[in-house]
């Protein structure tokens, strides 16, 4: 019996191997943006405005920006005028910047991207 | 600790994936008292097995959901300064804790031999399996949301009636003498019609979500999503061959019962291992955006893949060290990762993967070649082919990742932080240990009874691994190129372990009485495995990604 049992417990310990991981790419991919990747912004008021293929946690999410100094800042977001959208203002001076952000999924899948731009 | 959080998502999609295996599992096994051992009259002992094994793998769902959940907290958090009542009252979380506290009453419950308790047992199931669907994909969609949240419900409940009902058949069928007899051919009966009904509900639903998720024909065939869906329908079509194998042993039943339930057994063995399979596959797809919502331009083209997939001759030339892109510091790449998704490979960087895999395929090539001449007469020296992949071992440790020890400036430990590394030297040291076992089981000199499915075991869970397996090259139809080449490897790596798996365990039985069709199907199986090696081979050697 003892032996029956530990046959059975190594199959399911096989089957259990066999759900190894796959590196989670992408679950809430950015559709568009404003500023979009690599644009040309006029400041110093800029909106952010991110679409998503899914619907996004809008409290959960996070939006951050990479100042010309190389200094990170936290963006406090608005609230959603879509299940599917994170929407912020900002008031940068002239300079390069990069958007740093990170979705939660209503289905609890967190993913970032990050979309440099210029502001005039 | 970091990286494993946070840059390799390993730790996470790990425990998604067992989370839904240990699903199945807990589902499958109420499913099975309740619509197969309870009515079928099996005996107390079985019936208190299965209900114990039940209950040890929903408490493993405790802890994963918990550790799962700890994780993803964690994750929050750390990144965002969010506190952990505000994590606490995320939809996903909510759901996870639901999910983990339905599996704590199933373990309860199922500890009990009252009857009643298969009752409320079910409800638990019934919050088991709509808080599980709540963190699929379907919950986060825009459109159709409540028709996919059935369908995924649906699809759910069926992989646990089949698959993860499966090993409790086993269970069941391992008790001797007259009466244990009686009801192993009800209990298989049973199994057989609840699996007629529980396939095509599968099946179906799967079909209606691939009609949302994948979107279009060019979604199927050009999207590292349809990829992996179509290993998913690979490796349910080959579990489905077996459980139809099954299913017209049982209509034989009556005549010899006892060889004919050893059969089913062993080729259940099969349909568990290859349902698990799927259930990865469909780990894979959950933490993937659906293929629906890629970019038209992300998406390859049927004359992009031909062109691709054309035979052309491997040059076995490679660049030197020199050449390839000076690698930045790890404590620069690694973090880099997390926004970007790698740095974009150049030529020199494209040959270099490419000679890899061409030297790896004529290994691989040659191993086949010789596995299948080792089967001719005074042909012994062949017996040595699993020699060949130590050379492949050493191979990869060595050109796997140049910028890394010996032929890098990046340390040898310290390169473990790069979550590509650490995967290809997980693949030499299972290939190193793999080589050594297979020489010893093949020139007879290792004796262990048990060491010669060894060989399947590595086979079946190297496929496994190489499904999991992604690449990071900064640019998603480069990745899908060679998605292309690693997908259908994983499957022939899975079938040859397969194919193997059956010559064994039909060998080993010894089967009174089998028959001679049966005969002929343990000698096709132990073709398959060499020339799955020798296709793997040729794959490799045509592999490109230029």
């Amino acid at each position: 019996m003892k032996k029956r049992l530990s046959y059975g417990m190594s199959m399911v310990a096989l089957a259990l191997l066999l759900m190894a991981p796959r590196l989670a790419l992408a679950h809430a991919v950015l559709v568009s943006s404003t500023p979009e990747a690599h644009a040309t912004v006029r400041g110093p008021e800029v909106t952010i405005h991110l679409k998503f293929n899914s619907r996004v946690d809008g409290v959960r999410s996070r939006i951050f920006l990479k100042l010309p100094n190389g200094q990170t800042q936290t963006e406090a977001l608005d609230p959603q005028d879509a299940p599917d959208a994170l929407r912020s203002h900002a008031k940068l001076q002239a300079g390069s910047y990069i958007l740093l952000w990170q979705a939660l999924s209503t289905d609890g899948h967190t993913t970032r991207g990050e979309i440099p731009f210029t502001v005039q | 600790m970091i990286w494993l959080l946070r840059d390799f998502d390993l730790l996470s999609v790990i425990l998604r994936a067992a989370s839904l295996s240990l699903e199945a599992l807990t589902l499958g096994g109420l499913i099975f008292l309740l619509l197969v051992a309870v009515p079928a009259g099996a005996d107390r002992l079985i019936q208190t097995r299965i209900r114990r094994v039940a209950a040890w793998f929903a408490l493993a769902l405790v802890a994963v959901k918990a550790a799962g959940l700890a994780i993803s907290s964690l994750e929050l958090m750390s990144d965002s300064g969010m506190s952990f009542r505000e994590v606490a009252s995320a939809g996903y979380f909510i759901a996870g804790c639901a999910m983990a506290g339905a599996a704590l009453v199933l373990f309860v419950l199922l500890r009990s031999r009252r009857r009643w308790v298969l009752a409320a047992a079910s409800l638990a199931g019934l919050v088991l399996l709509c808080s599980s669907v709540a963190l699929s994909h379907a919950a986060s969609r825009m459109d159709s949301r409540v028709l996919l949240l059935v369908l995924t419900g649906l699809h759910h409940l069926g992989t646990a009636a089949w698959i993860g009902a499966m090993p409790y058949l086993l269970l069941g069928l391992r008790r001797s003498g007259a009466d244990a007899e009686q009801a192993a051919k009800t209990m298989v009966r049973r199994f057989s019609t609840m699996a007629i009904v529980s396939v095509p509900v599968l099946v179906l639903a799967g079909v209606g979500m691939s009609w949302f998720y994948v979107g279009s024909w060019q979604g199927l065939y050009g999207t590292s999503y349809g990829a992996m869906l179509s290993a998913k329908i690979y490796l349910l079509l080959l579990a489905l061959t077996l459980g139809g194998g099954n299913f017209l042993l049982v209509r034989r039943m009556e005549r010899k019962p006892q060889p004919l339930l050893l059969q089913i057994r062993r080729f259940g063995e099969l349909e568990i291992v290859l349902g698990f399979a799927a259930i990865l596959a469909a780990a894979s797809l959950t933490a993937q955006s659906p293929a629906a919502d890629d970019m038209p331009q992300d998406k390859l083209t049927g004359h992009e893949i031909a062109q691709r997939m054309e035979w052309k001759w491997p040059s076995f030339r490679t660049p030197t060290v020199a050449q390839l892109v000076p690698p930045t510091p790890l404590s620069v790449a690694v973090p880099e990762v997390v926004f970007t998704g790698g740095v974009p490979n150049d030529a020199n960087d494209r040959a270099w993967s490419e000679y890899n895999h061409h030297w790896a395929g004529l290994i691989v090539l040659a191993a086949g070649l010789f596995a299948l001449l080792s089967r001719l007469p005074r042909q012994h020296w062949a017996a040595y082919w699993p020699l060949l992949f130590l050379g492949l071992s050493v191979f990869l440790i060595l050109r796997a990742d140049p910028e890394c020890w010996p032929l890098g400036p990046r340390p040898f430990w310290a390169s473990f932080t790069a979550p590509d590394v650490l995967e290809h030297r997980l693949y030499a040291a299972l290939i190193a240990v793999f080589a050594l076992f297979q020489c010893g089981v093949e020139t007879g000199r290792l004796t262990w009874a048990k060491a010669k499915y060894f060989f399947p075991a590595m086979c079946m869970l190297g496929g496994a691994l190489l499904l999991t397996h992604s690449h990071a090259l900064g640019d998603m139809k480069a990745e899908m190129f060679a998605e292309m080449t690693h997908t259908p490897i994983a499957l022939l790596g899975v079938t040859a372990g397969c194919g193997r798996w059956l010559e064994l365990r039909l060998a080993t039985a010894g089967l009174p009485g089998m028959g001679g069709e049966e005969r002929r199907g343990r000698r096709i199986a132990a073709w398959v495995w060499p020339v799955c090696l020798m296709l793997i081979g040729l794959l490799l050697l045509d592999y490109r990604e230029s």
